[in-house]
C-alpha cells in the first residue's frame, strides 16, 4: 500500500500582514517563528499563534529573511534572542531581544502575556534593539545562516558573492564581527547559502578538513560546496560545483536526521525548473581505517599533522544527484523543507501548491504522499518549513512537527500533517 | 541625457491598433489599481468589502481574454518616444497567449498563464528589460491574484534574449528592482498613459 500523509489547515497566524510575506524562520528551540515582510520582520508566537514582536526601523528596503544565532555560542546568554536580517538595501542586520533578569522559561510566559494583550505592541516594539549592521555586499542580500556553533555567519547577494562572517565578540558580550572569507565564484546572484548541521557520531570524513561544510545556490543554476581548509590557514575553498538544474536554484535545504554509518548529510535543493534534486557525497570506504590511525595518532590536529604533505587527500569533493523527486509541481519550486524528525520533504512555489514526499527506505525511491491544490488561494507561495507545535491543540506540544507556509497574500498559515 | 536607442521607429496611427470590434462605453476592468502603488501593491479584492461572489460572477461572466491583455499594456508609453508601445508595435495582439484558452477557467483559484512575448524597436535595445519590467507590473497590478504573468522577447528580436528573459522572471529581482526609486520613476511615467 503506497505510503500517505493529510494535511489539514490551521487558523493563520494573527495579524495578517497583508503584502507580500518571503519567509518564516523557526527558532531553534523556543516557540518563535520570525517572518519577514516589506522592511520589516514580525516575530509570532508558536503558542498563541499571534504576533509576539516586530523589528522595524533598521532597513532602509525589503527583509528578504531572517535567521535566528544559536544561543550554544560561547558568551551568548541562553536567555538573550538574537536575530539577523538579509535585507534588499545590501546589509545584513544583527538584532538582539534582551530578556534583562530571567530564564527561558519566563520568556515564554512573557511571549504568552505579550501575545495575549495586543494593545501593548508599541512597547514591545521597543524591545528589540538594532546592534549592529553588516556592510560590504553591492546589491541585495538574500540569505543567511548560521554555522552550528553560532560562530560563522554566511550571507549571500545579488553581487554574486558569499561572504563569511565570525562573532569575534561573542566572548566578551560585544557586538562584533570580522569578514573571514569573500567567496567569489558564482557567475550569478546567489540565492541561497545554508551550513550543513553537525550529526553527532559522525565519522570525520576528510581529516585535514574543520567540520563547517556551506553550500550555496545560485542564479547561475549551480550550487556550491565550500569547506574551510584547516591546512591553508583556514581558507574557504570551494570542494564541489553540483550541475544538472535548468533554471535559478532557489534553495537549499541539509539533511538533518542522521543517516546510517555516519554518513555525510545529503543536500536537497528546489529550482525555477520546477524540480527537486537530492545531492549525495561520494564517501570512500577506507574511511574506516584511516579514522582508526587518526585516533591512534591523538586527535584530529596531530593526525593531520603526521601525514606527509605528498599524500594528503584533494579537498575536492564528489557529489551526485542521486534523486530527482517525482515532479508535480508546474512553475518554479521557491521552498522546500526536509525534517530532521521523519525525513519527510515538503515543497511549495509559483504554482501555490504544497507536496510532500517520502523515500521508501528499502528501494530508495522517493513517493508522493501527500498534495494541496491552492494552498494560498489564488496566491504565489514563497516559503515553507518545518516546526514544531506549541498551539493549545497540539497533541505533544514540542514535539509533533507541523508546516508553516508565507505567502504573497501575508498569510503566515500552520499546517497539521498527519502521516497514515 | 541618454543617448536614443532608435531615432526613427515606425509609429502607427491608434486607429490602426487592434481593438474590439464592439467597443462598450464600460469596458470591464480589473481591480481598482493605481500607477503609483507599484510599490508593495495592495491586493484589493482581498480585502474588498465588496461580496466576493460578485466579483467570482464578473469574471465567469465575462473571462479576460487576450483582447483585454493587449489593451492593458499597449498604452504603455515607450521609454525614449512620445508614444505607446502598441503604436511602436512592440506589443503585438499576437504574441499574447493565455493558457487554459478564456471558456475552461474553473474558478478563482485555479491559474491562467498569460504569455507575452515582448518585440524591442531595435534588436540590442538596453532598454528593452524596463519595457519588459513595465509589462509585468501593469499585469500583476490589474489582474486576479491567480494570473501568472511570463513575459520574454521574442525569439531572435533582441541580442540578450535569455539573459533578460531570465531576469524578467525571476521575481526576487522584480521585487526588488521596483524598490529601485529611479527605476520606479521611470515605470511610473511609462504608466502614467494607461487609463483606470
Amino acid at each position: 500500500m503506497a505510503p500517505s500523509a493529510t494535511i489539514t489547515p490551521l487558523p493563520p497566524f494573527q495579524p495578517d500582514l497583508y503584502t507580500r510575506a518571503w519567509s518564516s524562520t523557526p527558532h531553534p528551540t523556543l516557540p518563535l517563528i520570525a517572518t519577514a515582510h516589506e522592511k520589516s520582520v514580525t516575530v509570532f508566537s508558536l503558542s498563541t499563534l499571534s504576533k509576539h514582536s516586530s523589528l522595524t526601523g533598521g532597513h532602509a528596503r525589503s527583509v528578504r529573511s531572517a535567521a535566528w544565532q544559536p544561543s550554544t555560542s560561547k558568551g551568548s546568554p541562553a536567555n538573550r534572542l538574537r536575530l539577523v536580517t538579509a535585507s534588499f538595501d545590501s546589509t545584513a542586520g544583527l538584532w538582539s531581544y534582551d530578556e534583562s533578569s530571567s530564564s527561558s522559561s519566563t520568556l515564554e510566559k512573557e511571549i504568552k502575556a505579550a501575545a495575549l494583550s495586543s494593545d501593548n505592541e508599541d512597547e514591545q516594539e521597543q524591545e528589540w534593539e538594532f546592534n549592529l549592521v553588516l556592510e560590504g555586499h553591492e546589491n541585495e542580500v538574500k540569505s543567511l545562516s548560521f554555522s552550528p556553533s553560532g560562530q560563522y555567519l554566511a550571507t549571500c547577494s545579488r553581487d554574486k558573492t558569499v561572504w563569511i562572517w565570525e562573532d569575534v565578540g561573542a566572548e566578551e558580550d560585544e557586538y562584533e564581527w570580522e569578514t573571514v572569507a569573500v567567496l567569489s565564484e558564482h557567475d550569478g546572484d546567489v540565492k541561497c547559502v545554508a551550513f550543513a548541521p553537525h550529526i553527532e557520531g559522525r565519522k570525520q570524513y576528510a581529516k585535514m578538513q574543520s567540520q563547517d561544510c556551506l553550500a550555496s545556490a545560485s542564479y547561475d543554476d549551480t550550487v556550491r560546496i565550500w569547506r574551510e581548509d584547516a591546512a591553508d590557514g583556514g581558507e574557504w575553498v570551494c570542494v564541489s560545483v553540483l550541475e544538472g538544474h535548468g533554471g535559478t536554484v532557489w534553495g537549499l535545504q541539509w539533511e538533518g536526521k542522521p543517516r546510517e554509518k555516519g554518513k555525510f548529510p545529503r543536500l536537497l535543493t528546489n529550482s525555477a525548473d520546477a524540480t527537486l534534486r537530492v545531492w549525495t557525497l561520494k564517501e570512500e570506504e577506507e574511511d574506516d581505517d584511516e579514522e582508526d590511525t587518526t585516533t591512534q595518532q591523538g586527535g584530529f590536529k596531530t593526525g593531520f599533522g603526521a601525514i606527509p604533505n605528498s599524500m594528503r587527500r584533494s579537498l575536492r569533493e564528489e557529489w551526485e544527484c542521486t534523486a530527482v523527486l517525482p515532479k508535480v509541481h508546474t512553475r518554479e519550486v521557491y521552498s522546500a523543507a526536509w525534517s530532521a524528525e521523519t525525513g519527510i520533504v515538503a515543497s511549495t512555489g509559483s504554482d501555490g501548491k504544497i507536496v510532500l514526499y517520502q523515500e521508501d527506505e528499502d528501494t530508495k525511491e522517493w513517493k508522493v504522499i501527500a498534495t494541496v491544490e491552492a494552498a494560498h488561494g489564488p496566491y504565489e507561495i514563497n516559503h515553507i518549513t518545518w516546526c514544531k507545535r506549541f498551539d493549545a491543540s497540539a497533541e505533544k506540544k514540542g514535539e509533533e512537527e507541523m508546516l508553516v507556509t508565507t505567502g504573497d497574500d501575508g498569510v503566515v498559515r500552520p499546517w497539521e500533517v498527519r502521516i497514515a | 541625457m541618454v543617448e536614443i536607442q532608435n531615432a526613427n521607429p515606425t509609429v502607427l496611427d491608434v486607429s490602426q491598433l487592434p481593438s474590439r470590434s464592439r467597443k462598450s462605453a464600460t469596458v470591464r476592468s480589473g481591480p481598482d489599481s493605481k500607477c503609483d502603488s507599484i510599490l508593495y501593491p495592495k491586493r484589493p479584492w482581498l480585502s474588498s468589502t465588496s461580496s466576493s461572489s460578485d466579483e467570482e460572477d464578473e469574471y465567469e461572466e465575462e473571462p479576460v481574454d487576450e483582447q483585454d491583455i493587449y489593451d492593458l499594456i499597449a498604452t504603455i508609453s515607450d521609454p525614449e518616444h512620445p508614444t505607446t508601445l502598441g503604436q511602436l508595435s512592440v506589443v503585438r495582439l499576437p504574441d499574447i497567449h493565455l493558457a487554459p484558452p478564456p471558456t475552461e477557467r474553473l474558478g478563482p483559484n485555479s491559474l491562467v498563464t498569460v504569455a507575452v512575448e515582448l518585440t524591442p524597436t531595435v534588436n540590442h535595445c538596453s532598454l528593452a528589460t524596463v519595457i519588459g519590467l513595465a509589462v509585468r507590473c501593469r499585469l500583476e497590478q490589474t489582474l486576479p491574484p491567480n494570473y501568472r504573468v511570463d513575459v520574454t522577447m521574442k525569439d531572435g528580436s533582441h541580442a540578450q534574449d535569455d539573459q533578460v528573459n531570465k531576469q524578467l522572471g525571476d521575481k526576487e529581482r522584480v521585487a526588488a528592482a521596483l524598490e529601485n526609486d529611479t527605476l520606479r520613476k521611470m515605470l511610473d511615467d511609462m504608466l502614467k498613459t494607461c487609463s483606470m
